[in-house]
């Protein structure tokens, strides 16, 4: 079950912040993925470093299919969102929340994440609180872990 | 009588549907056919044998061939290996990287189908303009306007031309030899102007010139085969096209043929190349063919022609001038295609009345493709790199369009007047 390997001290933050509040506190606790909570701290929604950084690539890197022929961005590199795009609220770059129960199965949670490419996912109570969070490591080696009890190939 | 209110009716409501945007061109072209024939059959004017005979097949077959030889290049990553090395080789100079983007944009266009090119191009345009910290404006403009501008050039640049082309029987040749001198000179009008409206942004210092260095317009080019089999081909068609009467061949054949070559030649999956082809023009041309169709067989265009064969008396030059600038302001808000359409059995008409026609031919020509510069919807080019902007931080917007576009528009249609009255004799 998830809640045998989820991490039960979750970073998370308000759907009144700001993105530039959201890029803090990624940056100060030094994750990649927030879940979004409304005053009642039930979960709305989601965002993911990918989210966030969509504010800083170029134009052309939608419109073409391969990069192949650059190697250096140039003046990208150096090109920063303006600061009405960061002053905006977090819930205008959040993407609805995908979520497990903490009596979910493992290899069910495994296979949300892979369907939705998450590399984290949110663990919920039955009255939606966010309870906790687990990542595909977590998950990933929890089943793994399992394969200790496969027996050897008889010769 | 019935058939000429009816026909004008069905004809007047499908145009209203196309230009109000109320319901899309090919849907509303196809509905707009249908209904003609089925009320030509019950009021007896219009036959289905009458509205198949309409469909003019060497525009249809000019197009399909064009398109699917596009079809098979597009993949290659041709367009994007073109700008990238034109890119590179501006060294990151705002003017010569406008002159370098607009004439390739223009050359290819005028052989290939200008929206493709764009459409190519313009992603490429948008990141040498990001990696140099420029503006991208004034080249995605620049390179719709400049195409635009060029595809007047050739008898297969614009599907205006195309259409001129089968109905008046110019050849390519004649393009060649009264269209591109015109399209030469009103094309560097245009370049200047648009460096003079743009000088601020083309005056900026471009940094990171470094990153521009490193692009490898080689590794842009995914199928270096495939692309130099279709340049071959190509290239083979334009010269069969030069010998189009000598050889006694419709360019719909030569068009057909290059492309049966490159398909048999490259073996590309057939499917996914045939996705591409844009079946809804095909169409809507047909569709276009069999409505005015029904406008002749019910006898609308010889009454109209009746009412403007009143304009004989009028100079030549003048009726010349008077059709050029009609047709351009009218391109500039709406599809040229369906202007040009409705306006060939006009001329025919007018022809037909004794009037000499071969200068009107020409004046279409020009105001059909130099018009469509006027506004951001006047071509589909214009569309296009104003909907790439968008993802940019630099939209093009109506407003823009306004101030840079449209007195390239003025600038290029007063040109090619004063070289028409100018040379009027060539002409006629």
């Amino acid at each position: 079950m998830v809640r045998n390997c989820m991490k039960r001290n979750v970073v998370s933050i308000q759907s009144t912040a700001t993105i530039r509040e959201a890029a803090d506190k990624m940056v100060d606790r030094h994750v990649g993925f927030l879940p979004v909570l409304d005053h009642e701290n039930k979960i709305i929604g989601m965002v993911g470093l990918p989210d966030l950084l969509t504010l800083e690539l170029p134009a052309f890197f939608n419109l073409l299919e391969d990069l192949d022929f650059m190697s250096d961005f140039g003046a990208v590199e150096t090109t920063r969102p303006a600061p009405a795009q960061v002053d905006a609220l977090i819930t205008s770059l959040m993407q609805p929340a995908i979520t497990v129960f903490e009596d979910s199965g493992l290899l069910y949670a495994y296979g949300l994440m892979l369907k939705h490419n998450l590399s984290d996912i949110p663990v919920i109570s039955e009255n939606e609180h966010l309870v906790g969070m687990v990542s595909r490591v977590d998950i990933g080696t929890a089943i793994l872990s399992s394969w200790k009890e496969i027996g050897t190939t008889n010769p | 009588m019935t058939g000429v209110i009816l026909s004008s009716l069905i004809f007047l409501l499908t145009l209203y549907l196309i230009f109000s945007e109320k319901l899309n061109r090919t849907i509303a072209s196809i509905a707009g056919a249908v209904l003609m024939v089925g009320v030509g059959l019950i009021f007896g004017f219009y036959s289905e044998s009458q509205a198949l005979a309409t469909v003019d097949f060497n525009t249809i077959g000019l197009l399909l061939g064009m398109m699917i030889i596009v079809s098979i290049l597009e993949p290659t990553g041709f367009f994007q290996y073109l700008a990238v090395l034109v890119g590179k080789r501006s060294k990151g100079n705002p003017v010569l990287l406008l002159v370098l983007l607009g004439t390739i944009t223009t050359v290819v266009s005028m052989f290939l189908d200008n929206v493709t090119t764009v459409v190519l191009i313009a992603p490429v345009t948008i990141l040498i303009c990001e990696i140099v910290g420029l503006n991208p404006q004034p080249y995605l403009m620049g390179e719709a306007i400049l195409s635009d501008t060029g595809g007047v050039a050739t008898l297969i640049g614009d599907p205006p031309n195309i259409l001129i082309g089968s109905a008046s029987g110019l050849s390519f040749v004649d393009f060649l030899t009264h269209s591109l001198p015109i399209v030469i000179v009103v094309w560097l009008v245009a370049l200047l102007l648009l460096r003079i409206l743009f000088r601020k942004d083309l005056a900026k210092t471009p940094t990171n010139l470094d990153a521009l260095a490193e692009l490898n317009p080689k590794n842009a080019l995914n199928d270096r085969k495939t692309a130099i089999k279709v340049i071959c081909v190509v290239g083979f068609a334009i010269v069969a096209f030069l010998l189009e009467e000598v050889l006694g061949i419709r360019p719909a054949l030569v068009a057909l043929g290059a492309a049966a070559i490159t398909l048999v030649w490259v073996r590309p999956p057939i499917q996914e190349t045939l996705k591409r082809i844009q079946w809804d023009v095909l169409l809507f041309f047909a569709a276009l063919f069999v409505l005015i169709g029904g406008l002749q067989a019910a006898g609308v265009m010889q009454d109209l022609a009746g009412l403007i064969a009143q304009a004989k008396d009028l100079p030549p030059v003048l009726l010349g001038l008077i059709l050029l600038w009609t047709v351009a302001i009218l391109s500039a808000f709406i599809d040229n295609v369906p202007v040009t359409i409705a306006l060939i059995p006009v001329i025919q008409g007018l022809g037909t009345a004794g009037i000499p026609v071969a200068p009107l031919w020409w004046a279409l020509v020009f105001g059909a493709g130099f018009g469509g510069n006027g506004t951001i919807i006047g071509s589909t080019a214009n569309i296009v790199v104003a909907s790439l902007s968008e993802k940019t931080h630099m939209p093009i917007t109506p407003k823009i369009w306004n101030k840079r576009g449209l007195p390239v528009m003025l600038a290029t249609c007063f040109m090619a007047s004063i070289l028409y009255v100018v040379f009027f004799a060539f002409f006629n």
